[in-house]
């Protein structure tokens, strides 16, 4: 819940300050200097939206998975190995009570 | 019913992955879906689900279900290799041993690189009881084959079956070569070794077994499954080492510390089986029993409670 609000807001943060500077330069444009310094609220507005950006992604990632072979190996049992379906015999004497 | 089908088809998904032989329950889970026409719904699948579901009514006996699979499969399949197969059980299920036998010679006889038509040979003679002949086409099948791990564990069980161990370990070690990262075939190379009186040897591939499965594991950490047996045989085979002197066939060195191994041993296994919250797990007082008294004096064992 907490990791979407924080996406949430990031994306929020960064579309505000986006639009902050778009509005800013064309103000800078009006008055005749457009070479103009960029205020700094909207540059710690986007390291902000940035930061909780991914605070929020790290939270919001899917739980982790086992990637040693060892793990993978404790899944599996003795049964399955020892299968070998290649060579199985399916005529047994269960045919004389099941059928 | 209809709300099962989806719990019913995953579990026939769980079933050929972990190669479970549940004939009776697939039969029973198959036959609703094959009715309902479900097969048509699963896409790519459905061809698995059909072959699996002829082996099981096969297995159980069921020849009208097996049947219907098979019509379905071979309209999909004329002519597939695989489809052949599943003819040659169906006709091995009713048909007398040497019929089966001449229909996969014929087969062979057109298509000599079929692997599982000579399994299924192999498979075949194994049930008529011609064992010698298994083992001589078991290996000039392997010797063709040589990357086919089933086939090396399916002839070292049968030199096994025949008590011949060695022979067996042989194979094995071919199965070790072709699949080395997996613990069971070294924990069976370990216990056809022991088998074979070959102890410094067994307890060598215990502890390799143990290496793999166990290789991230802490101290606090509980064995579970595969790993309790291995921890079973490293002291099966101290107590072996320490009650006569043991040569080994294939000239393995003793590993040092075998009484520090000893206790180890001792430990996790009697871990596995005091772990708190399983309250007296099963066979437990066997276990301590079995382990001696002199094992579990000494107060650098602080597991058992």
């Amino acid at each position: 819940m907490l990791e979407r609000l924080f996406l949430l807001l990031a994306t929020l943060f960064i579309l505000h300050a986006a639009f902050s500077t778009y509005d800013h330069l064309s103000h800078l444009k009006s008055i005749g200097k457009p070479e103009g310094a960029l205020p700094y609220d909207i540059i710690l507005e986007a390291v902000i939206g940035l930061a909780m950006g991914i605070l929020g992604a790290s939270l919001n990632a899917a739980p982790l998975k086992e990637v040693t072979w060892s793990s993978e190996m404790k899944t599996r049992s003795i049964d399955e190995m020892d299968a070998r379906l290649g060579f199985a015999n399916y005529i047994n004497r269960g045919r004389k009570f099941l059928s | 019913m209809l709300a099962s089908l989806p719990s019913a088809l995953q579990t026939l998904a769980n079933y050929r992955i972990h190669n479970t032989r549940a004939s009776k329950e697939v039969v029973d889970k198959g036959k609703v879906l094959l009715d309902a026409q479900a097969a048509s719904s699963l896409g790519d699948d459905a061809w698995a689900f059909l072959e699996q579901l002829t082996l099981a009514a096969i297995d159980v006996a069921n020849y009208e279900v097996a049947d219907e699979c098979l019509r379905q499969l071979a309209a999909q399949f004329p002519g597939s290799p695989r489809v052949d197969v599943l003819s040659g059980i169906r006709m091995e299920a009713t048909q007398p041993p040497e019929i089966a036998l001449k229909f996969y010679d014929e087969l062979l006889e057109t298509d000599s690189s079929n692997a599982a038509i000579y399994k299924r040979r192999i498979s075949v003679l194994i049930r008529i009881g011609k064992i010698e002949q298994a083992v001589t086409e078991l290996s000039d099948y392997l010797d063709t084959f040589y990357t086919d791990v089933e086939g090396w564990v399916e002839l070292a069980e049968l030199y096994s079956s025949c008590n011949q161990y060695t022979s067996a370990t042989r194979a094995l070690s071919h199965a070790l070569l072709l699949a080395p990262q997996n613990p069971f075939y070294v924990l069976q190379f370990a216990e056809t070794a022991y088998t074979a009186d070959d102890i410094p040897l067994a307890i060598k591939m215990f502890m390799l077994a143990l290496d793999i499965i166990d290789r991230h594991a802490s101290e606090e950490s509980i064995p579970t499954g595969v790993s309790i047996r291995a921890w079973y045989g490293v002291k099966l085979c101290c107590r072996a080492l320490s009650e006569r002197s043991c040569s080994s066939a294939s000239d393995t060195l003793l590993p040092k510390n075998l009484p520090l191994l000893d206790e180890l041993s001792t430990e996790r296994v009697l871990t596995a089986y005091s772990a708190a919250g399983k309250d007296n797990a099963t066979g437990r007082e066997l276990v301590l029993s079995w382990m001696g008294p002199s094992d579990r004096s000494g107060g650098r064992l602080h597991f058992v409670r």
